[in-house]
């Protein structure tokens, strides 16, 4: 597989929608935690997170090669051979997402997806932040969806700050530019 | 026959003093009722600020007035101690914390009040002006529901 050619590694649907999940996502999660008690902005801001990750799923059925989960999701096997490289001081030269990466890619999907559906069911009964869904199911399941939704948003923080981390252990122990890709596209050759 | 009747009888004994409500139990449960009755009023008052149902000034008042007669109830009794979730399991969402810091408690009552007096006066004063006023009084819940409610039995 090229790795210093200019051939495109993420399309760009994968940049765009990769950046605005940056944003929305630190958004939605700011004005939760320090944002007023109306939360209309942390509605719209999670609305648009829900809109990015179903456009990505899809994106990852119908996309072309590096964004399509047939061709990153790996079994045990590849995860556990690349994940035995993992510590080499060299560039990994992955052409698109590793099968540990993928792990990272589906699971922050996965979190992304409950804790968009809690934030849809969960009644905090205040008669102004109550989500859209909430009134179509009963008190307990209102009441479970209100006590996931903190949890799982410092889950995501969790998750944030590893992607970070493991973007930073490629740059500086690996040597490999992981985030140029992800602006421009390609790979500096 | 007269050992299995005897453990029967064994057994309803914890059966029926668990049947039996302890004045703590009977507390929260007012508690609980009080608030059911705010939220009721409350919630009137969100379906037409939400358009769920038409304005109407004097349906909007009454929601209003009754959310302030309610709160003239002398509602320390309400707080006794021995009331809080860990004392009751499953029978409040009340954070023991509202016990430790009675005055940081009153405090979001006293921002509901406030608020609550704007929405009381705003009530029949036309949808626009009773949207706001609406959304202020459920900034108060949701203020105090962060620090004080637990968020699942």
């Amino acid at each position: 597989m090229p790795s210093g050619s200019g051939e495109q590694l993420w399309d760009p649907v994968v940049r765009v929608l990769h950046w605005a999940l940056v944003l929305s996502f630190a958004t939605a999660w700011g004005l939760g935690k320090f944002g007023p008690d109306q939360m209309t902005l942390h509605f719209y801001a999670g609305y648009t997170v829900a809109a990015i990750v179903v456009l990505r799923v899809l994106w990852g059925f119908v996309g072309p090669q590096t964004a399509r989960f047939a061709s990153f999701v790996k079994g045990p096997g590849a995860v556990l051979r690349y994940a035995r490289h993992l510590p080499d001081r060299k560039p990994s030269n992955t052409w698109g997402h590793n099968p540990v990466g993928a792990l990272f890619v589906v699971g922050v999907l996965l979190v992304l997806a409950l804790q968009i559906l809690s934030g849809l069911f969960a009644d905090p009964e205040d008669y102004i932040n109550v989500g859209p869904l909430a009134q179509y199911v009963s008190s307990d399941i209102t009441r479970k969806a209100l006590s996931l939704h903190e949890p799982l948003s410092t889950l995501l923080l969790v998750m944030v700050i590893a992607h970070i981390a493991a973007i930073g252990f490629y740059r500086r122990w690996k040597g490999e530019d992981l985030v140029t890709p992800m602006i421009t596209g390609r790979k500096k050759g | 026959m007269r050992k299995v009747l005897l453990s029967a009888l064994i057994a309803a004994v914890p059966a029926t003093m668990a049947l039996a409500q302890s004045a703590e139990e009977e507390t929260a449960k007012a508690r609980r009722a009080f608030y059911t009755m705010l939220g009721y009023e409350m919630g009137g008052l969100a379906a037409m600020a939400q358009g769920k149902v038409d304005y109407d000034a004097e349906t909007a008042k009454a929601h209003a007035a009754d959310m302030v007669t309610l709160t003239t109830l002398h509602v320390g009794d309400f707080y006794a101690p021995g009331t809080s979730k860990d004392d009751l399991p499953g029978a409040t969402r009340a954070l023991p914390v509202i016990w430790e810091d009675m005055g940081a408690f009153q405090e979001k009552g006293q921002a509901f009040g406030a608020a609550l007096m704007e929405l009381n006066a705003a009530a029949g004063e036309g949808l626009d002006a009773l949207r706001p006023a609406v959304g202020k009084v459920g900034g108060t819940c949701k203020a105090c529901h962060d620090d004080f409610r637990a968020k699942d039995f």
